[in-house]
């Protein structure tokens, strides 16, 4: 019995903890909302109502913390409240200093909420940077009578014995006064709401379905009339001749077969009825079920870009620069799931605009231009479905030539077409991914993926993106994407005795063309349609698919589609046209985030799965296809033989990590102790990346690039540096030594130094 | 003729009476005996019975000739496959996709995913949800064979004939031969992931 209730206790901790969660991440949110305005206002009364808004957070946080067992949180919140209590009093000056220490501070809490239970983050030192600003006040400032543990007086804390349940609930006391005493929204997991949309989503398939019964009802219905047709014909007939018994017998059985046959086709006439009704009120349901669904799934832009001006800060305190984020339109609503999508794009874009678009504070100033850099955002909506987001800096611009040089340093671009590029044509190559203007990989930018990566989503969510600079005057990008995640139209087709879904609007025309219409030339087939030569190829032909060879078409006709957009038009043949309906867009799962040349898939009304082609895919592997024939299973060979890394690291726990960590993504491991050593073993074995860390007894990982860079046998070989240097100094020593990437081990992930060096080999 | 002895007779019935009666209704003390006896049986602990600590949970199958088993921590859930709808542009160990209430899910071949020549192309009829919070896909099978149990710290290890290229991905093998899955390091490993762009 005790271990029961053992067990129900702490299920009851858990749930809390995950209620404490919610409300944690909201309250951490306002608190480094409020520090970042505290930090920008210079008017002393709004200093004072920030002050004490971040205060009141951190008090009501420390209550719930106290709830629910987690001390630390509890600690720090203790230790926040009294410095934020001084800075209340004036007793200190807000300097960037003190900012820095409680952003710390919010963070810490933030990662003490992911930690998993037996996770430890260290707060020791935390706490004490804390306590040392008390401290620093008291004895720079001036002595006060009011000592600090008094304040808390101000604040009861809860009696020790006060219990969980309404503990967390409790907290929210404080805030009255700022919110209606009737909230007029009711708190629901998304989890919950996603779960509803997505069976709302699914009485697509029953409207469909229904669409299909009618249909099937109404052959019945044809079928049944055309048998009483021919009854009564032949009804008629045999009473013509009426002399024999048998034939007596023979009239009462076709009576009564068309008397059942009558029967029927009133039944089937009445079921056909009421399917239709059915059908026109379940569909106009479902379909407004789905719109108020989808609403309510709409959630303000505002509830993302929130998160932005602490990364800008960060961001460009990190560089040294002085960035400015506005916000506009950030009320807007969106999908959620859109949002969602969105915000790697958002961080890409803006990344992008700190790290290369503004200057430093100097050369701004050198420029004639204000110190501090500005990003905006932009949202504004331009239709009913759409909204356009721009995002926009004031910096140097993008440097079209150097964008050109690295689009033929990859061989994307050739020296050839290098002076014929129009402006705007070598901006569109900074969408392609590997381009990039920046001379080294960072943890922040450089590898070229990050605007390509933008497109992509972008393109996926059925938007598009463009791009406008000008030299000194900044770049800005501008994104129009859709409100709402509607179901669309697609065309399906059928190649080598498969469904597919084409997205109608990717359908430029649906036509017939005859075999001999098919050209040849330069090893490419093309077709004429109206006066315009394109390329042509099938459908199964792209998609890998076996050829069926059943050229019996009695027609002699092969269907097309011709797909694509204005520049880029390709007529895709295809075996059957079946219709062209609505469909609603679903992932593949997560095993298949992204599957070349298919986007999605959708169910039919009867219930069969179907992939959705994704249409920008179709026209790049065509082309792979047309300039290689035949290479199109090449991508199968995976390499059988792993690549051997070289890790140089002094630390031996650095060192053990890098290597498992290595090891597991498949990468044949050597290591060694410092830079001599590494270039000892790099003449015994031929390796295909070096690792290496900066600060390293004997000879540093610098030196041991440039040595390498000046050995024509190591020029090429690719050098990774982590470090625990993060300075820009250090960065443009890391490009002048040579090196590839060059990563922060303080924003040391895995997944990050796995990444450059998948890229780099 | 043999005599017939009436009184012997009705001394026999009268005794089988009272046995009868006796024995339909115990005696309270006979009660009590009987009860204590059933609840002393009831209430040992079940020797060597599984329990979820000690042991672990496992739903065996077969597929393609196989015989495998995965830890129940790791299915969602186990449901018929019906129509699997196959997808171009993907590696062989991807059989398609299906429709599980409105979710699509990709069926993964465990078999190919190792490099296993399957023997014979069986109907897979039953399939097994395998997830963790950040992956979920369907493994395809032949039949279910059934749930078992096996110690969690004493997992027979594989024989060495087993200790192939997949030997990475599983964790050994029950007495009956069924070779368990690792299914922690199959739903975290990355080269299962198809991420490719055209």
């Amino acid at each position: 019995m005790p271990m029961q209730e053992n067990k129900k206790e702490t299920d009851l901790l858990k749930r809390l903890r995950s209620l404490f969660k919610i409300e944690a991440e909201e309250r951490l949110k306002a608190m480094s909302a409020g520090l970042l305005e505290l930090e920008k206002t210079t008017s002393i009364e709004k200093q004072t109502a920030f002050v004490e808004a971040v205060f009141r957070e951190a008090h009501s946080l420390k209550g719930a913390a106290r709830a629910v067992n987690m001390t630390d949180i509890e600690t720090i919140c203790q230790s926040l409240e009294s410095v934020l209590a001084i800075l209340k009093r004036k007793e200190i000056n807000p300097s960037p200093e003190l900012f820095d220490k409680l952003h710390n501070a919010v963070d810490t809490i933030n990662k003490l909420l992911y930690t998993a239970a037996g996770g430890q983050v260290p707060i020791t030192k935390l706490i004490q940077q804390l306590a040392d600003l008390e401290t620093g006040k008291q004895t720079s400032g001036t002595t006060t009578e009011e000592p600090i543990p008094q304040l808390q007086i101000s604040f009861p804390a809860d009696p020790p014995g006060h219990d969980t349940g309404i503990g967390t609930a409790g907290q929210d006391a404080p805030d009255i006064g700022e919110r209606p005493a009737v909230s007029e929204t009711v708190r629901i997991s998304t989890e919950k709401l996603d779960s509803l949309l997505r069976q709302a989503e699914e009485m697509l398939s029953i409207k469909l379905a229904l669409d299909r019964y009618v249909t099937d009802l109404q052959d019945l219905q044809d079928m049944l009339g055309r048998w009483d047709k021919e009854c009564a014909k032949n009804h008629q007939a045999i009473r013509t001749g009426k002399d024999n018994l048998q034939f007596a017998k023979l009239l009462e059985f076709l009576d009564w077969n068309h008397n059942c046959v009558k029967l029927m086709e009133s039944k089937v006439n009445t079921l056909i009825k009421l399917t239709e009704n059915d059908r026109r009120s379940i569909g106009g349901n479902v379909d407004n079920f789905q719109k108020n669904i989808r609403k309510a799934l709409m959630l303000p832009f505002s509830s993302l870009l929130a998160t932005f001006p602490k990364m800008i800060r960060d961001l460009s305190r990190v560089q040294n620069k002085e960035v400015e984020l506005i916000l506009q339109g950030s009320e807007k609503e969106i999908d959620k799931r859109i949002l969602e999508d969105m915000k790697d794009p958002f961080i890409h874009l803006l990344r992008n605009c700190v790290d290369h678009g503004i200057e430093t504070p100097a050369e701004r100033e050198k420029n004639k231009k204000p110190r501090c850099g500005k990003v905006t955002v932009t949202i504004s909506q331009i239709t009913g479905h759409k909204v356009e987001i721009l995002v926009s800096d004031d910096g140097t611009g993008i440097n079209l030539d150097k964008v050109k040089e690295s689009a033929v340093k990859k061989g994307i671009l050739s020296e050839k077409d290098y002076n014929k590029l129009s402006k705007q044509e070598a901006l569109e190559l900074i969408f392609q991914s590997e381009v990039s203007t920046s001379p080294i990989i960072t943890d922040i930018s450089g590898r070229g993926l990050g605007l390509a990566i933008v497109r992509e989503k972008v393109e996926k969510l059925g938007g598009i993106i463009s791009v406008e600079t000008g030299p000194q005057t900044g770049s800005s990008f501008r994104i129009i994407i859709p409100v709402t995640l509607a179901t669309f139209r697609g065309i399906l087709v059928r190649a080598a005795e498969q469904l597919f879904v084409i997205p109608s609007t990717n359908v430029e025309r649906v036509t017939r063309i005859r075999q001999e219409e098919i050209k040849t030339a330069e090893d490419k087939e093309l077709v004429s349609l109206k006066g315009c030569a394109v390329s042509f190829v099938r459908l199964a032909d792209v998609l890998e698919l076996a050829r069926q060879d059943n050229k019996d078409k009695s027609s002699g006709y092969i269907l097309v589609l011709l797909l694509g957009t204005a520049e880029k038009r390709i007529a895709f043949a295809v075996d059957e046209i079946v219709c062209e309906q609505e469909v609603l867009v679903k992932s593949l799962g997560k095993q298949l985030p992204r599957v070349r040349n298919v986007s999605g898939a959708t169910v039919l009304g009867s219930g069969r799965v179907v992939p959705i082609l994704n249409i920008p895919d179709l026209l790049k592997s065509t082309l792979k296809i047309n300039t290689s024939a035949g290479t199109v299973s090449a991508a199968e060979t995976l390499s059988a033989n792993k690549k051997l890394v070289l890790v140089v690291e002094d630390s031996i726990t650095s060192r053990m990590l890098l290597k498992n960590i290595l090891e597991a993504s498949g990468y044949s491991v050597k290591t060694a102790v410092d830079g001599i050593e590494a270039l000892t073993a790099l003449k015994t074995e031929d390796f295909d990346l070096v690792v290496s860390d900066v600060e390293m007894p004997r000879m540093n990982g610098f030196e041991l690039t440039s040595r390498m860079r000046a050995d024509k046998k190591y020029a090429r070989l690719p050098v990774v540096l982590v470090t625990g240097l993060d300075s820009r100094e250090d960065r443009e020593r890391g490009i002048d030594a040579g090196a590839d990437a060059y990563i922060v081990k303080s924003s040391f992930d895995h997944g990050n130094l796995l990444e450059v060096i998948d890229k780099l080999i | 003729m043999k005599k017939i002895v009436w009184n012997e007779i009705y001394n026999r019935l009268e005794n089988a009476r009272t046995a009868a009666e006796r024995g339909l209704t115990p005696s309270h003390e006979e009660k009590k005996m009987i009860l204590r006896a059933r609840a002393k049986i009831l209430a040992q602990a079940p020797k060597n019975k599984e329990s979820t600590e000690t042991h672990l949970k496992i739903v065996k199958f077969l597929l393609n000739g196989e015989k495998y088993a995965v830890d129940s921590a790791f299915i969602r859930e186990v449901c018929s496959l019906k129509e699997i709808t196959p997808l171009p542009c993907t590696p062989p160990f991807v059989l398609g996709i299906i429709n599980v209430r409105g979710q699509i899910l990709s069926v993964v071949d465990i078999n190919k995913f190792f490099g296993i020549p399957g023997k014979g192309a069986n109907v897979l009829n039953k399939t097994i949800i395998v997830h963790t919070s950040e992956m979920e896909f369907a493994i395809p099978a032949e039949t279910i064979t059934g749930v078992g149990y096996i110690a969690r710290d004493e997992i027979p290890p594989l024989p060495p004939t087993l200790t192939n290229i997949r030997a990475e991905y599983l964790r050994g093998m029950t007495g009956e031969q069924f070779i368990v899955l690792d299914m922690a390091r199959i739903l975290s490993d990355k080269r299962i992931v198809v991420s490719e762009e055209a």
